[in-house]
């Protein structure tokens, strides 16, 4: 013990140099240089990226109401949709609502709705028209199921079966062909994911069937509801 | 340097004196006649009335997978033997074994090129890479079977049933285990036991499993340890959760007769390169599959684990044997 | 400092004879992860091209101020931010692809590729060795990438960048896109990598 402190004696220069922040000023300088740089990359891509998350879900918007085609034929035609993003809660969920406005006039309506899965959870865009009667589309933003068998819930043809579906029913998955008014042909040895897509779309237009016709029908009075713009 | 070289010279000479022991790897022979290809043969007999019984209820669809197996498994053998310079090693025929072993796993409508990639993987991964006969971690024709369950596992999932009293007539019906995990429906004991229902080739019939196994453990090709093992804790398990309660249609007997439970656990199981070598070892391992696939079962996804349960205790065996290898006195 | 390798020859190395995954084994999580598509990979492979020159020349610039204990810290740091920029470049402009990659960009943090390269290379060679390096030892990795992204993607979708070159009725192995056939292309492409390596050897 004694030997190390006659070993550093006690000058000034070597203290000052061993000190731990001297040593590190390279560290400390390239650190507020960097942590400058990223906050400039931050401000100016962060508006950007925020779009981009928005933009997933809006661009399905008018597809999913109005159909794949008709819908490129209106993008075609330069015609815009209005789409307004709203928060409803119904039952214990708060579901995130589109509604899409076409000349000033109710479009259609698209839900964000999500639930447990085969494998994790699906989240996906229900379309339906304004009086909220029949589904105008389905599309799957997010999922983890089985490749080559769950996943098979993203595919277009089988999304097309939930297209002009009555609201009122309660969709079943059957694993025979589907013949019924509210019956969904279940993907061969996928009959969980594709359940589990039927039960959410089942539950979340329970929920919102009432509260989004309530809403079509007195559209001329001010939205009650909380009109959040992002 | 003169020095260095009858140093050398008496260090040859020592060896020379001692008595070399030369341990080669598994399966170990005990006795002379009891080679790999009596063995071999033996399993290769014992899976007569399974495959009998699955040419029975499949027909033509298990000739044809059977056939496709045993094709790519040989060929297959033969060309990776002939790339690393081994002695052909077909006439040991384990490589007919895996194939026969391998097609009677797999649904009987599965498209050919499921069995010809399932064999090519199976011989090839499975076990030439490994250095071949003996040197395998894993079970070759679950290596196989597990490649082709996650590649192509539409075609695995759903397979079709010759209903043997209209003899043309295929209706696709889920397997007992698919039919009672997705829709709840319980399938008659009878049913299960002859055989009369879906799945892949060779697991259908219980009673055919049951005497090919009792014939492999009779001779001791097989060592009865594994397979009573594995019973017994599916017995255990299923007893357990019969007595639990949600007086669930689908009772421990049906645990044991369905699916390839019964297959794996005498053809599957029992390969010698890829189970524990001591008694104790082997009880173990089959206590370990059977824990597997009834927690496969009953919490997993898929239906079935056999396939999974094997593959997991074939990673754990060296483990087993080093656990279970007597010490030496006084150590 | 004679015995240094030239630019040159630091950038043909970093190619084949030690290309960081085939030779060096190294960088091996997003190799596993991220080549179940061509496209895939190529972004992976361009983002650790931008951020592994971005760190040479950094560090190859700063490398006489660097004291032994503190050089660590610096590489990560530097690693750190331009990873960060990578990942805010790919959210705004290429949403779909970040979305696919996942974590795997901010990953690039510990990929030991760019931290062994600072290390060997840009610490203590001048900036143009250390960009060449970069340049090489990328090229190497976007062609191992490459050639596993390409197998995984043939046979487990019969497309290859997105396009089909497969007929329609290939049966599609998923098992190459799953983690699995990560392991299993890249187990039997380095296997046949050593196998020529010894053959010309001997």
């Amino acid at each position: 013990m004694t030997t190390t402190t006659q070993e550093t004696p006690g000058s000034g220069k070597n203290r000052w140099t061993n000190f731990f922040i001297v040593q590190a000023w390279l560290v400390l300088l390239l650190a507020s240089f960097f942590g400058a740089a990223l906050a400039g990359i931050q401000l100016t891509l962060a508006p950007k990226i925020e779009a981009n998350k928005l933009n997933e879900t809006l661009e399905k918007v008018p597809e999913l109401i109005l159909g794949a085609d008709a819908a490129r034929a209106s993008k075609d035609s330069g015609q815009q949709m209005e789409i307004n993003r709203q928060y409803m809660t119904a039952g214990t969920k708060t579901y995130s609502v589109f509604k899409a406005e076409k000349d000033n006039q109710t479009a259609g309506w698209v839900v964000k709705a999500s639930g447990q899965g085969y494998a994790d959870k699906i989240e996906l865009l229900v379309g339906v028209d304004e009086t909220v009667n029949t589904i105008t589309g389905l599309f799957v933003l997010d999922q983890k199921e089985t490749p080559g068998l769950g996943n098979k819930i993203m595919e277009p043809d089988w999304r097309r079966q939930f297209v002009s579906k009555p609201t009122h029913l309660l969709l079943t998955a059957v694993k025979t062909k589907a013949d019924g008014p509210g019956e969904i042909s279940a993907i061969t040895g996928a009959t969980i994911s594709s359940k589990a897509v039927c039960d959410i779309v089942n539950q979340s237009l329970n929920n919102l069937r009432q509260p989004l016709a309530k809403a079509a029908s007195d559209k001329k009075k001010p939205s009650e509801k909380q009109q959040e713009k992002n | 340097m003169s020095e260095t070289t009858s140093e050398k010279q008496s260090a040859n000479d020592a060896t020379r004196d001692v008595p070399v022991i030369q341990v080669g790897h598994s399966p170990h022979i005990a006795n002379v006649s009891f080679t790999s290809r009596r063995m071999m043969i033996d399993v290769l007999i014992a899976l007569l009335p399974v495959a009998a019984m699955s040419i029975y209820i499949f027909q033509l669809y298990a000739v044809k997978q059977m056939a496709i197996c045993l094709a790519a498994c040989l060929l297959t053998e033969a060309v990776f033997v002939k790339m690393r310079n081994h002695s052909f090693s077909l006439t040991d025929c384990s490589a007919a074994v895996t194939a026969v072993i391998l097609g009677l796993s797999l649904p009987a409508t599965a498209p050919w090129y499921v069995g010809v990639i399932a064999s090519v993987v199976a011989i090839g991964i499975g076990k030439v890479i490994f250095g071949g006969i003996g040197m395998n971690l894993f079970n070759p024709a679950m290596v196989g079977r597990a490649f082709v369950m996650i590649a192509f596992a539409g075609v695995m999932a759903a397979s079709g049933y010759e209903s043997m009293h209209t003899g043309i007539d295929a209706i696709t019906q889920a397997t007992p285990l698919n039919a009672f995990k997705q829709m709840g429906i319980s399938t008659s004991l009878k049913d299960l036991f002859f055989g009369f229902t879906n799945g892949s080739l060779g697991e259908t019939s219980a009673l055919a499993c049951l005497i090919g196994g009792a014939y492999l453990c009779i001779r001791r090709t097989a060592s009865w340890e594994i397979p009573a093992g594995l019973i017994a804790v599916v017995l255990i398990m299923g007893g357990l959760a019969d007595i639990m309660g949600n007086a669930s249609d689908w009772t421990v007997i049906h645990h044991l007769f369905s699916g390839s439970l019964l297959f794996g656990a005498f053809f599957i199981a029992t390969d010698p390169v890829s189970s524990p070598i001591t008694a104790k070892g082997k009880f173990i391992f089959g206590a370990g599959i059977g824990f597997f696939i009834m927690i496969l079962r009953f919490f997993s996804g898929y239906p079935e684990g056999v396939m999974f349960a094997v593959l997991l205790m074939n990673a754990v065996t060296p483990l087993i044997n080093r656990w279970t290898i007597p010490k030496v006195m006084g150590e | 400092m004679a015995d240094q390798p030239t630019a040159f020859e630091r950038f043909t190395q970093g190619i084949l004879p030690e290309n960081p995954v085939y030779r060096q084994l190294l960088g091996l999580c997003p190799v596993l992860a991220v080549t179940n598509s061509v496209q895939g990979a190529m972004t992976m492979a361009g983002a650790v091209l931008f951020v592994l020159l971005c760190a040479n020349v950094i560090i190859s610039l700063i490398r006489d101020l660097l004291k032994p204990h503190l050089r660590i810290v610096i590489f990560t740091l530097t690693i750190a931010t331009f990873v960060t920029i990578v990942d805010r470049f790919l959210a705004a402009y290429m949403y779909q692809m970040s979305k696919n990659l996942g974590p795997y960009i901010p990953l690039i943090i510990v990929n030991c590729i760019i931290i062994c390269r600072c290390e060997v290379c840009a610490s203590k060679q001048s900036v143009f060795t250390a960009a060449s390096d970069a340049v090489g030892q990328s090229l190497g990795f976007a062609l191992a990438l490459a050639s596993i992204a390409s197998v995984r993607e043939i046979l487990g979708t019969g497309m290859f960048f997105g396009f089909r070159v497969l007929p329609e009725m290939w049966p599609d192995w998923v098992i190459m896109v799953l983690p699995p056939g990560a392991f299993l292309t890249f187990g039997l492409l380095l296997g046949a990598v050593n196998w020529v390596a010894a053959r010309k050897k001997g």
